[in-house]
């Protein structure tokens, strides 16, 4: 009887042990609040263009004095003026400047600063991750998921093609003056000078 | 008394195997990769089985064989084997994340490469191919190429996979803007090359009249060019693949393949036995997530790479 009894005592007692261990009660509440806290990267964008990317693109190097670094001391410019979230040969500059538009395609618009440089400016593809990583601001842990890090390149290259390009676009042509802000991306094991495409942020016809 | 005896052995049991699992590690380093079935994860695996040698461990590469469950065999090895950290390659980003959780609670350190895992804190570092970027600049490639019109085929890699889907994202975050493009069918072949090359069969019978087919890796890029050479479809349809294998390379060269995205395992896989090793001496600090740049790889500049990297 009495062995019976411890039998049960004990059997009881993993029950319990297993029973405790499998179960865990949360707050309703905090379950909620966690599901609500969904990531709203065009929110996120719009904040990121207005409080951190059109400040830094006002204190960007100017275009002539970026490349002619670029040219002479190509290391000390990737140091001080490039920026990347990814270990790799990429980096993305911040620049700024003002030229005279030699030409116009379907995918671009062609200047030359008043430093005497040839450059061009996207008017099709604005897709990356220039405007995002080029100021050096974000950091990939910044963001549990890879993808909400993604998303807000995509949402501030939407900003651009929907706000800053069609303005622009619909008037500039070939002789006019413009100011213009924004990033280009530079290999730093392939490093081409010739070819830069400049991602814009702010276009002004003057 | 008897049973009693047994009961208690039982239920103490599994607090015993706990404890000497966290007091043994010892200098040895588990190599725990989704697949060796893909030349590309057998060279992962094998440089950082390479690069932990050279700095002084044992090292052992698990084959999880895209299965979740052989990966926590492996992992339950690992721990009881005695092994002090895993570098490892994940077959499934939600359900790989237990397998990490067991080896945390055992005290090991798991570095994750390449693939990651749905979980902000299970793996002590993440070295992951920035896929997604890679896949945008080969949807601007496609859509020039493409001259932004024509039906298009998109071969998938394993679905539970990010990868699978930062490379699908990022292509389409480009193609989507342009009408003209249509994509006629949309199928997984589980990043393997045989299964590509039955799937692009499959969607040919349906979809004779494509111009492109963009894939998730260069396995599945090789098996469905090998599905449109041989319905006599090789010239007119272009192929991208991603991950920069020496066949798509020499594809490129050959003109059967119109562009990859350079990964750079290297790069991945030595980070990780370096971190591994930094961790055995003692630093804690590691960033949750380190993404590896990846480059796009055309015919203009294929002689800057070779399989798998960039030529020294």
């Amino acid at each position: 009887m009495g062995k019976k009894i411890i039998k049960y005592i004990l059997t009881l007692l993993v029950v319990v042990f297993i029973a405790y261990n499998s179960v865990y009660f949360k707050k309703l509440s905090e379950v909620k609040a966690a599901a609500a806290k969904v990531f709203d990267p065009a929110a996120y964008a719009r904040t990121y263009l207005e409080k951190k990317l059109l400040p830094a693109a006002n204190g960007a190097p100017d275009a002539d004095a970026l490349l002619s670094q670029m040219k002479n001391k190509p290391a000390d410019g990737f140091k001080t003026n490039g920026h990347a979230l990814d270990i790799g040969n990429t980096r993305y500059f911040m620049v700024k400047g003002q030229g005279m538009i030699t030409s116009i395609d379907e995918n671009d618009v062609y200047l030359t600063t008043t430093g005497k440089n040839n450059l061009k400016i996207a008017t099709e593809y604005i897709f990356g991750n220039a405007l995002r990583d080029a100021p050096g601001i974000i950091t990939v842990n910044d963001f549990t998921n890879s993808m909400d890090l993604n998303n807000v390149a995509a949402e501030v290259d939407k900003l651009v093609r929907t706000e800053v390009l069609p303005p622009f676009k619909s008037k500039v042509k070939k002789g006019d003056n413009i100011n213009f802000a924004g990033a280009f991306e530079l290999n730093q094991e392939h490093l081409n000078l010739s070819n830069i495409e400049i991602i814009p942020v702010a276009l002004k016809i003057n | 008394m008897k049973h009693i005896k047994i009961l208690l052995l039982l239920v103490l049991l599994p607090f015993i195997g706990c404890k000497s699992r966290t007091d043994n590690h010892q200098k040895k380093m588990a190599i725990v990769v989704s697949t060796l079935n893909n030349p590309w994860f057998v060279f992962l695996a094998q440089t950082a089985a390479a690069q932990a040698k050279s700095l002084g461990y044992e090292t052992k590469i698990f084959d999880s064989q895209n299965n979740t469950a052989l990966e926590s065999d492996h992992f339950d090895n690992a721990i009881s084997s005695g092994y002090g950290a895993i570098l490892f390659n994940p077959t499934d980003a939600n359900g790989s994340v237990a397998n990490v959780m067991k080896a945390k609670k055992a005290g090991i350190p798991v570095f994750c490469m390449d693939r990651e895992v749905n979980s902000p804190d299970a793996a002590t570092s993440q070295i992951l191919s920035d896929s997604y970027s890679g896949c945008v600049d080969l949807g601007k490639y496609f859509v020039k190429s493409t001259h932004a019109k024509g039906n298009y085929v998109e071969i998938l890699g394993i679905v539970a996979d990010n990868n699978t889907w930062a490379r699908s994202k990022g292509f389409h975050s480009v193609v989507d803007y342009y009408p003209g493009l249509k994509m006629v069918a949309q199928q997984s072949a589980d990043f393997d090359r045989n299964k590509g090359m039955e799937v692009m069969e499959s969607i040919l019978q349906a979809h004779p009249d494509i111009t492109a087919v963009f894939c998730g890796n260069d396995a599945m890029a090789m098996g469905a060019y090998q599905a449109l050479a041989a319905a006599g479809k090789a010239h007119n349809v272009k192929v991208l693949g991603f991950d920069g294998a020496g066949d798509a390379i020499e594809g490129i060269k050959d003109g059967k393949i119109l562009a990859t995205a350079m990964q750079f395992p290297k790069v991945m896989a030595q980070t990780a036995a370096d971190y591994a090793d930094a961790y055995f001496k003692g630093r804690r600090d590691f960033p949750k997530k380190i993404q590896v740049g990846v480059e796009m790889v055309t015919g203009d500049n294929i002689n800057d790479y070779i399989a798998y990297g960039k030529k020294q």
